[in-house]
């Protein structure tokens, strides 16, 4: 069961206007893994992901989640997102509810949980990411790295199926990543599964089960990140992995 | 000084004509809160039309707001009386005066809420929509919650000016107060009546002011 993939990726294509961003992607995320995206930006990390749950329509390509196809005409599409949980680089936490109010509007408006249930399930996120004594708080007065755990909690309190992270660390001050960093590494250990595009380099080496490198709207190379990392088999993961090294 | 207070402040005439100045206030609030209502709730709905993306609806809408936010609203008000009945659509002075004015507030209420829509980052959609949120519902909790707060303060100056736009009812001769205070000024003699008239409107329209006031920064959120 632990071996079945969850998320499964067959020949995704995105073109805008003409111009390919994504080339034929392949890619399998099996249960309870973590999967680390590194690449140059414009490499077609971020437009991968978002092709997940279809906040960017595919042009050509199969997407499955948990033995759905998100792609088919008669999937619903707003079922078979509360089983893809997103994280955004902005977090995007909307500003006019309270922390709680974030985590349990789609607990009540999409999936129907009476107001004490939601707030139980929300609460439990929000203990998940170490939020809980700021449930009344208005994002405006978090930190970033707060207001990013709580957006993780918004995700995975629908107990989704799969959790997928854009950038989420990048619009931090570096103090503020680790808090982050840490929720992610608790919720991998608590076996969700996540696909994760990162430019922390250091967390894809450390905590990835497996590490994926893109570059011009393709998968160069995957594998174990001792591998990615260590001993690179494609000559532009070889660049990639380099400048990085002599960057930090 | 005298003369002045005898002109503009005659007890004697005031106390004579304040009924009626009272009939036309009553008729001034009721039309105001009728035309509130009215023109709120249709620039609500013609934004959230403009919001579904359909190129048409979104075309009509914007046509619909271009004109009645250049046409003067007394030429409308004028038209709905006067022109109307010659296809068999009479209607009363204050059917009339309410309808232009709600078109009026209406056209501009949608151009506020949309601009507060477009200025949302698509951010707040996608995040919504990501954890299974249908349009309508993201538009519900997400979208419009957030759109209605920053359409607040141009919002309130308005639905002030549009307000007291209800004395322009005086030319189909509705009986508000200006027109109240003006023929009870033409048969006293004495433009005291305008000025129980003026009292009238600052009775009705601070506190309208103070609300508003007190909405802007109620409405804000913390940031």
């Amino acid at each position: 069961m632990s071996n079945s993939p969850i998320l499964e990726i067959v020949g995704l294509h995105k073109s805008y206007d003409g111009n390919q961003v994504l080339r034929g992607i392949d890619l399998r995320v099996r249960a309870g893994q973590l999967v680390c995206v590194i690449g140059p930006s414009g490499s077609g990390k971020s437009t991968m992901l978002r092709c997940c749950n279809r906040l960017e329509q595919p042009s050509a390509g199969q997407i499955v989640v948990d033995g759905t196809d998100i792609m088919h005409a008669r999937t619903d599409l707003n079922q078979v997102r509360q089983k893809i949980g997103m994280v955004f680089q902005q977090f995007n936490l909307y500003p006019h509810l309270t922390v709680l109010g974030n985590v349990m509007l789609a607990l009540k408006k999409v999936q129907r949980h009476p107001q004490a249930e939601a707030l139980v399930r929300a609460r439990r996120a929000l203990q998940q990411v170490g939020m809980l004594d700021k449930v009344d708080a208005y994002p405006g007065q978090l930190s970033g790295g707060q207001q990013q755990r709580v957006g993780i909690a918004r995700g995975i309190a629908l107990e989704p199926k799969v959790m997928l992270f854009d950038e989420p660390t990048s619009a931090l001050d570096p103090e503020l990543v680790g808090s982050v960093l840490q929720v992610m590494r608790e919720l991998r250990e608590a076996g969700m599964t996540m696909l994760v595009v990162t430019h922390e380099m250091a967390f894809a080496r450390a905590a990835a089960d497996r590490v994926v490198f893109m570059d011009g709207g393709v998968i160069v190379e995957e594998g174990a990140p001792e591998q990615i990392f260590g001993a690179p088999q494609q000559a532009r993961t070889r660049a990639f992995v380099s400048r990085y090294a002599a960057q930090h | 000084m005298q003369q002045f207070l005898f002109t503009f402040f005659n007890a004697e005439i005031a106390a004579r004509y304040w009924p009626e100045i009272l009939r036309g206030m009553g008729v001034t609030v009721l039309l105001s809160l009728a035309v509130i209502v009215a023109g709120l709730l249709l620039g609500l709905l013609l934004a959230v039309l403009r919001a579904t993306g359909q190129r048409v609806l979104g075309l009509a809408v914007v046509a619909f707001a271009d004109i009645m936010r250049s046409l003067p609203p007394l030429i409308l008000i004028i038209v709905l009386f006067f022109a109307f009945p010659y296809i068999d659509l009479s209607m009363s002075s204050f059917t009339a005066t309410w309808l232009a004015l709600s078109l009026v507030l209406a056209a501009y209420a949608e151009e506020s809420i949309w601009a507060g829509i477009l200025a949302l980052p698509p951010g707040q959609r996608e995040a919504a929509r990501s954890t299974g949120l249908s349009w309508s519902q993201t538009m519900a909790w997400v979208v419009l919650p957030q759109a209605l707060r920053m359409a607040v303060p141009p919002l309130t100056n308005r639905v002030i000016s549009i307000t007291k736009n209800t004395a322009l009812g005086s030319v189909v001769a509705l009986s508000e107060i200006l027109n109240t205070a003006q023929a009870a000024s033409s048969n006293a003699g004495n433009p005291t009546p305008l000025m129980l008239g003026a009292a009238a409107y600052l009775l009705i329209f601070i506190p309208v002011v103070l609300l508003a006031r007190w909405l802007e920064t109620r409405w804000r959120w913390k940031r």
